[in-house]
């Protein structure tokens, strides 16, 4: 008890007592995290935004005759079976004429004279979001030609291709520059905490001399850098929340083409906590690595 | 109580400090290490202190072997000693209260003994009047003072001073050295390297003498009866 109440004597002490130093590396932690934070933010958004158009993703069976009532819930009670579905859509000949009407727009007059039974019935298969890719697809495409009742399919080959691609480089992209800007990171916070650290390497010395321990002298410079990071994670998350709610959010919208503000979210709770932890690892992180330089007895 | 066999330093750069050092300080002794500057004295206290460890040889402290002890009984076993440098290192920026109190703290003592110590061991240096200033408000001697102070609040069994007297004028280095007389008296031993002959032959007793990383000299002081003659 005696020692707790020391080290969060010492840790509060210590930042009071040097407070440019303290400023420094909050300083240094805040914008480090706040570019982080930003990051993750357009990496979230755009990722929202393609589980929109993924929704798109669907396999339609053309059926060559209209079926039964009996035989359509066979068919997709069937389906429904196979792995990965999301939900099966009989779409009739009058309503595949309905669409076609819609999509035409002003040019719809030309179906004039025209019957829905020159559109076939269909079948739309969703999958579920893990598997809405060109590997899933094709599995379910597998599946449905065992039924010899189906043989007509349209899935949109060249957008999942040009979907696949994408999402690959999306992610390559979030774990390159996410885990380069967490290492460039600790990388300056480490050095920002090690120059504070050797500004005080007369106390580590005295400390080590009257017989603490390492643990005893590397814990309140540990403390430190913890509390230190955690407060500049939460600078970098105000920080972040002003810019998105000033310049990001419209910003973001015209970037993404998207036509709907409100479908640009700031990061959820879980993320602002995983920011929060991620600054107190890396300033408990970056004093651990140059106390252990430091504190030798 | 310490016993070096065969002891010898070579630095990482290639630059030896002490050769084949072998000898006994019993318990409670009082022994001066004396040299001219780069000599090894400093080498045999930070050896003794576990600041260094030895390229050849043993060292025995309490029957411990300290070249093999791991960091954690290194500590452990610096809270039986108590150090005073020339330059004090004291913490400048906390009180005379806080850097006597350090040691205890270390320690785990809690904080009525901790009060009750260092008011007490700032009595016994004169400085209990002055606990809540800062070291650089203090004068060298004051400074030296706060220093063994913080040696002795732990009660050591050994008292390492690492040219103690060196930044002060004649009249404070004869108050601190009466005051390492005082503390031998109590039973703690005593090791001091020095080249303050001056010192040396104002308190006399045991001197070592190191020359270039050799003892060339390892003599009692003369007995009071002797002491008249000359």
């Amino acid at each position: 008890m005696n020692r707790l109440r020391y080290f969060i004597q010492r840790t509060l002490f210590s930042m009071r007592q040097n407070p440019l130093l303290c400023s420094a590396t909050i300083g240094t932690v805040a914008i480090a995290l706040m570019l982080l934070a930003f990051f993750t933010l357009i990496v979230l958004n755009i990722q929202n935004l393609t589980r929109e158009w993924s929704q798109d993703i669907q396999v339609v069976v053309y059926l060559d005759q209209v079926p039964s009532e009996q035989k359509l819930q066979q068919w997709i009670d069937e389906i429904q079976q196979y792995p990965d579905i999301e939900r099966v859509n009989y779409v009739s000949q009058q309503q595949a004429f309905d669409r076609f009407h819609a999509r035409l727009g002003q040019n719809a007059d030309l179906l004039e004279g025209l019957m829905p039974e020159i559109l076939p019935a269909s079948l739309e298969i969703s999958l579920s979001e893990s598997a809405r890719s060109r590997k899933g697809t094709e599995s379910l495409i597998d599946l449905l030609k065992s039924n010899s009742d189906f043989h007509d399919f349209r899935y949109g080959q060249e957008w999942l291709d040009r979907y696949d691609a994408f999402m690959f480089l999306l992610k390559l992209i979030g774990i390159m520059a996410g885990g380069f800007l967490i290492f460039a990171t600790l990388f300056i916070i480490s050095n920002t905490i090690k120059l504070t650290i050797y500004a005080r390497r007369d106390e580590l010395e005295i400390m080590g001399l009257i017989g603490a321990t390492p643990m005893f002298i590397k814990t309140p410079f540990m403390a430190e850098g913890a509390l230190q990071g955690a407060i500049g994670a939460g600078i970098a998350l105000a920080g972040c929340h002003v810019l998105y709610y000033f310049f990001l959010k419209n910003g973001l919208a015209a970037l993404l083409t998207t036509t709907s503000i409100e479908s640009i979210k700031f990061l959820s709770i879980e993320y602002q906590a995983g920011i929060i932890l991620i600054g107190l690892l890396l300033g408990f992180t970056g004093s651990l690595l140059p106390l252990r330089k430091f504190v030798r007895l | 109580m310490i016993q070096l066999c065969n002891v010898g330093k070579i630095y990482p750069n290639g630059a030896p400090a002490l050769h084949n050092i072998s000898l006994k300080i019993p318990s409670g002794d009082f022994v001066y290490v004396t040299g001219s500057s780069g000599a090894g004295k400093s080498t045999l206290l930070r050896l003794l202190y576990c600041a260094e460890k030895p390229s050849r040889g043993q060292i025995l402290m309490g029957g411990r072997n300290t070249t093999r002890l791991n960091s954690r009984n290194v500590a452990l076993l610096r809270r039986d000693i108590g150090f005073v440098f020339q330059d004090f290192k004291l913490l400048h920026n906390r009180s005379v209260f806080e850097n006597v109190a350090l040691p205890l703290q270390v320690q785990g003592t809690n904080k009525q003994e901790i009060s009750s110590r260092v008011y007490q061991v700032l009595q016994y240096v004169g400085l209990e009047y002055k606990l809540q200033r800062k070291p650089l408000e203090l004068s060298g001697g004051e400074q030296q003072r706060v220093a063994i102070a913080r040696a002795m609040v732990v009660n050591p069994r050994l008292l390492l001073a690492d040219e103690p007297t060196g930044n002060l004028d004649q009249a404070l280095a004869v108050e601190i050295m009466e005051m390492f007389n005082l503390i031998n008296k109590s039973g703690t031993t005593v090791l001091i390297a020095s080249h303050d002959q001056e010192m040396l032959q104002r308190f006399p007793h045991r001197s070592i003498v190191l020359h270039d990383g050799n003892i060339t000299h390892d003599s009692m002081p003369p007995e009071p009866e002797q002491q008249d003659n000359i």
